[in-house]
């Protein structure tokens, strides 16, 4: 029905820098993903590369969603927002500033509190997997001659 | 007494005085023109000028029917239909004197209008100071256009200060629709938005515990970086709450602490107080200290004093205070944390464990040699008064080989679960040691196909990626294991990926399974979302024998299915829907809709259902009823109790200058209370919101999903 493996995503620009830390497991999964598809470089130092990924926030915010008769939260809503751009080491910007924005919902009771708190973890990582792959769209379609 | 706007952030204030510095002009060195039809006079003593006289300097434009120019004084006076410009402010009066180079001299019977906040009036008589600077005399200012506005504030004097960006009025009546509504000896208010020291608007309200309430806050804008607010507050049965919040920025540093108590409660004749501290400060390079301290004098102090639902609803309060060390590919975490508990005796609550510390050491790389590896170590003394104690130590190393491509991606991953405890203060001839050794070792693996396609006519990508995840986790005994932070996890896409269907560390549930999934998103060329749907599945080779608390994990396999994205431009919806396969019932469930087919017009309806615990109708929006009104409204409606939890109705109007709204709210506090409020609201355009009742615009925003303020274009 017209479903064809997806092959390698070729983007625009030959080499990146991600702004993101060593450490950081958000730039690890994305720097692999970038590096699966082979041709694009990613390189150590900003100075070197053809478009900067520059992360503009990252900012995680807990929305409580609903509440029982006794006016205890019984859900809340998790929110991770992601900000970036690219531009180039003199600054021209390829991508102007796009918010990516993902939810989950987390149920809760004061009773399993500590083990909440690991479930939400574990909820976050699952959105920054999410995350990383909005991402690779949004780099894919980037133009470079604008 | 009154100032417009909440205090900002930090940041934004910083870039909005920036963007008013930008449009002040230097004209001190700029020469001055002169125009008219006649003109006589003696030379270096004096000018007279006639008819259609235009004297320019610099920033500064002067109109009128004659005009004298002193040259000793290097002073123009000028009488006739003056009207003077300067820096795009406008003055019109009988007749005005500039000294050229200060800038400073008078208009007399002036109507003025300042460009940067649209603000006009009249009055006897305006004193230049210099160019920043002018003073008013028995004058009126309005943000209202035309000779009769809405609302103004008549003062004997007003002091304007465009460099301080800043009205000071004396003695002064502010009016409404004719009628004088607050008199007050001195005001202060901001002439663009910037924050100033100065009070806010006092707030007058009710509420069924503590009787009438007045609170004036006073807010100090200490340095661009450090702010106080104090929140003086008599609660009429209770006796006077005092409050105060600081907030400070630095380099290595941020946080902000708010402290409010009340000195001998008169219903209860006990003294209450509570505390809430945040702090952020990166004390060496790699060395960063955290905290969140929350305090409350008794069970009962959120639901007496506050008037949020956000802070009623909290039970739990944290304190948590940590120490993280970020090394190249590791961190080492030094934390101690517990919760302090609001009881409510109708309704009680277990007291979670503190953890008094906790050393946690991580460790991950990615890609060394195709291999990621990460090791964990966490050690950590539970403490509770009365159940068991104990200190838990925690290894789990992990290592996959992830083969990722484009169109596919495997990924085996092996890791080790190794825990030991020893426990203190329990039953007589119970053991105090625990140990346990647990292999997992998992394959998740999927594959993505993509074809273009259509979505209500646009041009999209359409993914397919099914998903296979196997697990196999070998049984351990460990149903005399303590329970220190352990629980099930919610059934959801997440958690069927995970290996352990427990959160925390206490329990290793035994697996052989294996989980399929099917997602297929819809790609806009830019890269968006625009719809996912997607399905999942577990299925189970054994039984499952590891419990929580002697309660049998169900065996189940339930379906998971979910949707969601941008149905238009203006309508998304969402759904997930969690099927239990042998009874054919939902177990979970949401479905959403949102509707926004214009700014400051939105309707959202959603259903959630907790199977025996909760089930909800929310209906919430904000819609034009009639020019200039706008309806607000929410309803959390319990389906299990017949009763609304958190209601919320309410009118807003929106005139030029200035807007209205009318509040009513209601929602639970415990399982016996309901909280109820009523808030009126009056925002004067560049000068205050008055109010009774607490701040309507955050309650808004909290229950109405994309509420936007009428007064914000």
């Amino acid at each position: 029905c017209g479903f064809a493996l997806r092959g390698p995503v070729s983007f625009p620009f030959k080499s990146i820098y991600i702004g993101l830390s060593d450490g950081s497991s958000l730039g690890g999964e994305l720097k692999r993903q970038i590096r699966a598809n082979g041709q694009t470089q990613i390189t150590a130092e900003a100075k070197d590369a053809e478009v900067i990924l520059d992360v503009l926030s990252e900012t995680r915010e807990k929305q409580i969603l609903s509440l029982n008769s006794q006016g205890r939260v019984r859900e809340y809503n998790l929110l991770y927002n992601f900000r970036f751009r690219l531009r180039d080491a003199v600054g021209k910007e390829y991508l102007e500033p796009v918010t990516v924005q993902l939810k989950r919902t987390i149920t809760f009771n004061e009773a399993q509190v500590l083990a909440k708190e690991s479930e939400e973890a574990l909820l976050y990582r699952d959105m920054q997997s999410d995350l990383v792959q909005q991402i690779m769209r949004r780099l894919s379609v980037v133009k470079m001659d604008q | 007494q009154a100032q417009t706007t909440a205090p900002q952030s930090f940041e934004e204030d910083l870039v909005l005085r920036q963007k008013n510095n930008q449009t002040k002009a230097d004209d001190k060195n700029a020469p001055t023109t002169v125009q008219s039809e006649r003109l006589w006079g003696r030379p270096e003593r004096f000018i007279h000028f006639e008819n259609d006289v235009e004297v320019v300097k610099g920033a500064t434009t002067m109109n009128a029917d004659k005009a004298t120019y002193r040259f000793l004084e290097d002073e123009v006076d000028a009488e006739g239909k003056v009207s003077l410009q300067r820096n795009g402010d406008c003055y019109k009066g009988d007749s005005a004197r500039i000294q050229l180079d200060s800038s400073s001299g008078n208009v007399i019977n002036p109507v003025y209008k300042l460009l940067r906040n649209n603000a006009q009036g009249k009055a006897e008589k305006i004193d230049f100071i210099d160019e920043e600077r002018s003073l008013i005399h028995q004058g009126t200012y309005s943000t209202c256009d035309g000779l009769d506005p809405d609302w103004y504030l008549r003062a004997e004097t007003l002091d304007l200060d465009t460099g301080l960006d800043k009205g000071i009025a004396g003695k002064s009546v502010l009016y409404f629709l004719g009628t004088p509504i607050l008199a007050t000896p001195s005001l202060t208010f901001p002439l663009s938005g910037a924050r100033h020291s100065g009070f806010l608007p006092p707030v007058f309200g009710a509420s069924s515990k503590g009787g009438a309430e007045f609170a004036l806050p006073y807010y100090f804008n200490i340095a661009p970086n450090r702010d106080l607010t104090l929140y003086p507050k008599v609660i009429s049965r209770r006796g006077l709450q005092l409050g105060a919040e600081g907030r400070y920025l630095g380099e290595t540093y941020r946080g902000e602490t708010s402290l409010e108590g009340l000195n001998n409660d008169r219903v209860t004749n006990t003294n209450r107080y509570a505390l809430t501290s945040v702090h952020q400060q990166q004390l060496l390079p790699e060395l960063a200290l955290n905290w969140n301290l929350n305090y409350a004098s008794d069970d009962n102090y959120p639901s007496d004093f506050s008037n949020s639902i956000t802070k009623t609803s909290q039970r739990l309060l944290l304190r948590d205070i940590n120490f993280t060390y970020t090394g190249s590919f590791w961190n080492l975490n030094l934390r101690a944390s517990n919760y302090q508990v609001l009881q409510d005796y109708a309704a009680p609550i277990a007291r979670p464990y503190d953890r008094l510390p906790q050393l946690q050491f991580h460790a991950e790389q990615h890609d060394v040699k195709g291999f990621d590896w990460s090791a964990d170590a966490m050690l950590t003394r539970f403490w509770h008064p009365t159940q068991v104690r104990g200190d838990r130590l925690v290894l789990n190393p992990q290592v996959s080989f992830p083969m990722v491509e484009p169109g596919y991606f495997v990924v085996p991953k092996v890791s080790l679960h190794a825990t030991t405890y020893q426990l203190s203060n329990i039953v007589p001839g119970q053991d105090p040691n625990f140990h346990r050794v647990v292999p997992t070792f998992s394959v998740d693996s999927g594959l993505v196909f993509e074809r273009q396609s259509t979505l209500l006519g646009k041009e999209v990508t359409q993914t397919l990626e099914p998903r296979l995840f196997y697990v196999r986790t070998p049984y351990r005994e460990q149903s005399a294991f303590p329970n220190f932070d352990s629980g099930v996890a919610d059934f959801n896409f997440a958690q069927i990926f995970s290996e352990n269907r427990f959160t925390g560390q206490d329990r290793i549930g035994d697996a052989n399974q294996i989980t399929a999934a099917l997602v297929s998103r819809y790609i806009e060329m830019d890269g968006e979302e625009r719809l996912k749907l997607a399905l999942g599945q577990r299925f189970y080779f054994n039984t499952q024998r590891v419990t929580l608390d002697n309660v049998n994990s169900p065996s189940r396999s339930d379906l998971l299915l979910a949707a969601s994205g941008k149905v238009s431009p203006t309508l998304s919806a969402d759904a997930a829907l969690q099927l239990n396969q042998s009874t054919h019932q939902s177990v979970q469930a949401s479905y959403g809709i949102r509707w926004q087919p214009e700014v400051k017009k939105i309707l959202n309806l959603s259903y959630r259902l907790q199977r025996d615990t909760l089930k909800q109708l929310d209906i919430s929006g904000q819609w034009p009823i009639a020019n200039r009104w706008y309806a607000v409204g929410r309803s959390n409606y319990s389906l299990m109790d017949k009763r609304v939890v958190d209601g919320l109705v309410g009118f807003e109007y929106k005139a030029d200058c200035w807007s209205l709204r009318f509040l009513a709210q209601r929602f639970a506090v415990n399982s016996t209370n309901n909280n109820s409020g009523f808030s009126i609201q009056l925002e004067l355009n560049g000068l205050a919101r008055l109010g009774i009742g607490n701040n309507p615009i955050e309650a808004l925003k909290r229950n109405i999903s994309g509420y936007q303020p009428i007064s914000e274009r």
